[in-house]
C-alpha cells in the first residue's frame, strides 16, 4: 500500500507542470466519507445463508435494482427484527470465538437503522436454534419493548430480551413446543409436536405470567403445519403440508381458532397442488390478500420451489388471482405500499427477481444478489 | 464468488433439474440416535410415527443425491467432503445427536431407519449439496426435522460441515 501511494505521489508531481491550471484551480481532494442510505418505497432486504457458514443481509432498491448495503448477521444468521416505533432493528446472532471454532456467543445486536451501523449487544444465552431460517426462529412483541429468541439445546426454551433496559430477564420453558408467534405485547404462540398450540403471556418485568395450552389444533400425524405462517394484522395464518389455511385470531383475550379453508379446489388438491419453499407465504396487509407459492409434488415436497404464485382475497377466503413467475422461487415477499413489488428468491439460484405484486409482470432480475438467498424482509419508505 | 460457491450453486441447480419431488437446498439436520450409545428402540418408534417409509433411491452411488439412504437429507454430502455416507471427513467429529429418516433400500426392499448426524468443526464443505424431505417435519418435531443445524450438541463444534446418513436399523418388524 505505501509503495502504491508513493508512486501516485509521483505521478501527481510529473502531472503538474503539464496541466497546471486544472490540477491547481480546479482539483479538490475527496474527503473519506460513508453514502447516506436511500429511501424509497421498495426497499427488501434479501437475507444470504452464504452455504451456511456466516451470513449477511443485503438491502437492495426493487425499482432500481441496486444494491444499497449489507449488515453482517453471525453465523447461520436469521432474518433482522425489524422495529416501528424507534429507528433501530435487531438481530439474534451467532459468534465463535475463532471464526469456525472456539467459544460460542449468542447476542442480540442493535443497529441504528439510519447509518445501519451496530449500536450496540445484549448477550443471550448460547443456545439459539441455527438452521434454515424462518421468522419464528426470533420475534419482536408487538410494544417492541420485548424480544424473543428460540433456544434448542435441545431442551425447548424461548430467552426473553428487554429492549428497553437493554437486559436478557431470563428463559422460559416451552417442552415439546418450539417457535416464536407474537400474539401480542406480552403474549406469544408456539406450535407443539403433539399438535396444540401453546399460548404464553408476560408480565410486565418480560416474566412467565399465565400459559395455556390449546390442545388439537392440527394433527401432526395426519396433515402438519408449516411453521412458516403469516399474520395478517390480529390474526396468524398457519398453513398445513396439504394446504389448508388455519386462522388463529388473538384480537380478543382468548385465543380464537377459526375454521381451516383450502388454498386448491378439490381437483387441483387431486393434481397435487402444494404450497412449499423457504418463504413461501406473503401478505398485502391493506388489500387483505394472501400470496402463496404453489407446485405440483406430493409427501415430501413442502420445502420444493414452485413457479406460480396463488393470489388469495382474504376475507372472502377465495383465490383471485394466479401469477406465473419467470423463475423458480422457494421465497417471495410483497411490499405493503399501494403499487406494491413481489420479490421472489431462489435459494439454488442467486438472482433476486421483481413483480408488479398486482399484474404479476416481471420487472427486472438483480443478478448476484445473493449466494444462497433465503428469507426477504421488505421495508417502508421512512415516514417524513 | 469462490470456487465453492459456484460448485454449490451449480449442485443445487443439478439437483433441482434433475427431480421435482426433491426441494433444493436446506441443510443442517438431525436427531438423537447418533452415537450408539443411544437406544434405537425410541428411535425407531419415533421414525415410523413419522410416516410411511418412503425414498426409494434409484442409484446405489453414496456421492448421488439420488443415493437411497439419502431419503430425508439435508446438507452436504460426506462422500464428497472427504467422508463417506458414514463416516465424518478427518477434521470433524460426528454430532452427538441427530435426526432419523426412513428410506427404502431397493436392493432388499426393506425400510432402513438412518440417522442423519452432522459432521462439525470444520465450515460447510459446499460440495454435493442434496436436500430431501420424506418424512421430514418442522422444528415442533425436532427428532424428524432436517432444517436443524445438530452439531449443537457438540463441545464448541457448532460448526456444521456435511452430512452422513447411517443405518441404525430396520424400520419394519
Amino acid at each position: 500500500m505505501a509503495s502504491r501511494i508513493a508512486v501516485s505521489v509521483l505521478s501527481l508531481a510529473f502531472l503538474a507542470p503539464v496541466a497546471p491550471h486544472a490540477m491547481a484551480a480546479d482539483f479538490v481532494a475527496e474527503a473519506a466519507k460513508t453514502a447516506p442510505l436511500p429511501d424509497g418505497p421498495h426497499r427488501v432486504w434479501l437475507h444470504d445463508l452464504a452455504t451456511v457458514n456466516y451470513s449477511k443481509a443485503t438491502l437492495f432498491d426493487g425499482d432500481t435494482g441496486k444494491l444499497l448495503a449489507e449488515v453482517d448477521t453471525g453465523y447461520q444468521g436469521q432474518e433482522l427484527e425489524l422495529a416501528a416505533k424507534t429507528p433501530r432493528f435487531f438481530s439474534a446472532e451467532t459468534y465463535l470465538s475463532r471464526g469456525f471454532r472456539g467459544t460460542r456467543t449468542d447476542v442480540v445486536t442493535i443497529f441504528d437503522a439510519r447509518t445501519l451501523l451496530p449500536t450496540g449487544e445484549i448477550e443471550i444465552p448460547a443456545k439459539r436454534l441455527l438452521g434454515m431460517p424462518t421468522s419464528a426462529y426470533a420475534s419482536l412483541l408487538d410494544d417492541e419493548r420485548f424480544l424473543l429468541a428460540y433456544n434448542f439445546s435441545p431442551a425447548s426454551t424461548v430467552s426473553v430480551v428487554d429492549l428497553e433496559r437493554a437486559v436478557f430477564v431470563g428463559e422460559i420453558e416451552i417442552a415439546g413446543c418450539a417457535l416464536i408467534y407474537p400474539l401480542g405485547p406480552r403474549r406469544f404462540a408456539s406450535l407443539c409436536g403433539d399438535g396444540s398450540l401453546l399460548e404464553v403471556t408476560l408480565d410486565e418485568d418480560g416474566r412467565e405470567k399465565a400459559r395455556k395450552a390449546h390442545a388439537k389444533v392440527f394433527d401432526p400425524g395426519v396433515d402438519p403445519l408449516m411453521e412458516k405462517a403469516v399474520r395478517a394484522g390480529s390474526q396468524w395464518l398457519f398453513v398445513s403440508f396439504a394446504g389448508d389455511v388455519y386462522p388463529v385470531e388473538a384480537a380478543g383475550a382468548e385465543l380464537a381458532f377459526g375454521a381451516k379453508w383450502p388454498l386448491a379446489s378439490a381437483d387441483e388438491r387431486a393434481a397435487k397442488w402444494l404450497p412449499g419453499g423457504l418463504q413461501p407465504f406473503a401478505l398485502h396487509a391493506a388489500s387483505g390478500r394472501l400470496y402463496t407459492v404453489m407446485h405440483q409434488g406430493g409427501p415430501g415436497s413442502h420445502k420444493d420451489p414452485g413457479r406460480v404464485v396463488w393470489v388469495y382475497d382474504l376475507a372472502a377466503k377465495k383465490r383471485v388471482q394466479k401469477l406465473s413467475l419467470a423463475e423458480l422461487a422457494t421465497s417471495i415477499a410483497v411490499s405493503q405500499d399501494a403499487a406494491p413489488l413481489l420479490y421472489s428468491a431462489f435459494l439454488g439460484a442467486p438472482a433476486l427477481v421483481v413483480y408488479d405484486a398486482r399484474a404479476g409482470s416481471r420487472l427486472r432480475a438483480i443478478e448476484n444478489a445473493a449466494v444462497w438467498p433465503a428469507l426477504l424482509q421488505p421495508i417502508a419508505a421512512v415516514a417524513k | 464468488m469462490s470456487r465453492f460457491d459456484a460448485l454449490t450453486q451449480a449442485a443445487a441447480r443439478r439437483v433441482a433439474s434433475r427431480t421435482s419431488r426433491r426441494s433444493l437446498l436446506g441443510w443442517l439436520g438431525r436427531l438423537l440416535v447418533g452415537g450408539a450409545a443411544l437406544p434405537l428402540l425410541p428411535v425407531a418408534r419415533i421414525a415410523s410415527a413419522a410416516g410411511t417409509p418412503s425414498g426409494v433411491g434409484k442409484i446405489e452411488d453414496p456421492e448421488s443425491c439420488d443415493y437411497w439412504r439419502y431419503c430425508a437429507i439435508d446438507g452436504f454430502l460426506c462422500s464428497c467432503c472427504g467422508g463417506s455416507a458414514s463416516s465424518c471427513p478427518p477434521g470433524t467429529t460426528p454430532s452427538p445427536m441427530t435426526w432419523v429418516g426412513t428410506c427404502q433400500n431397493p436392493a432388499d426392499g426393506k425400510a432402513y431407519i438412518v440417522s442423519y448426524n452432522d459432521c462439525c468443526g470444520q465450515q460447510a464443505c459446499g460440495r454435493c449439496m442434496c436436500n430431501r424431505n420424506e418424512g421430514d417435519r418442522p422444528p415442533y418435531l425436532p427428532w424428524v426435522s432436517n432444517d436443524i443445524n445438530w452439531c449443537l450438541g457438540s463441545d464448541n463444534k457448532i460448526a456444521y460441515h456435511c452430512s452422513t446418513a447411517l443405518l441404525v436399523g430396520l424400520a419394519d418388524k
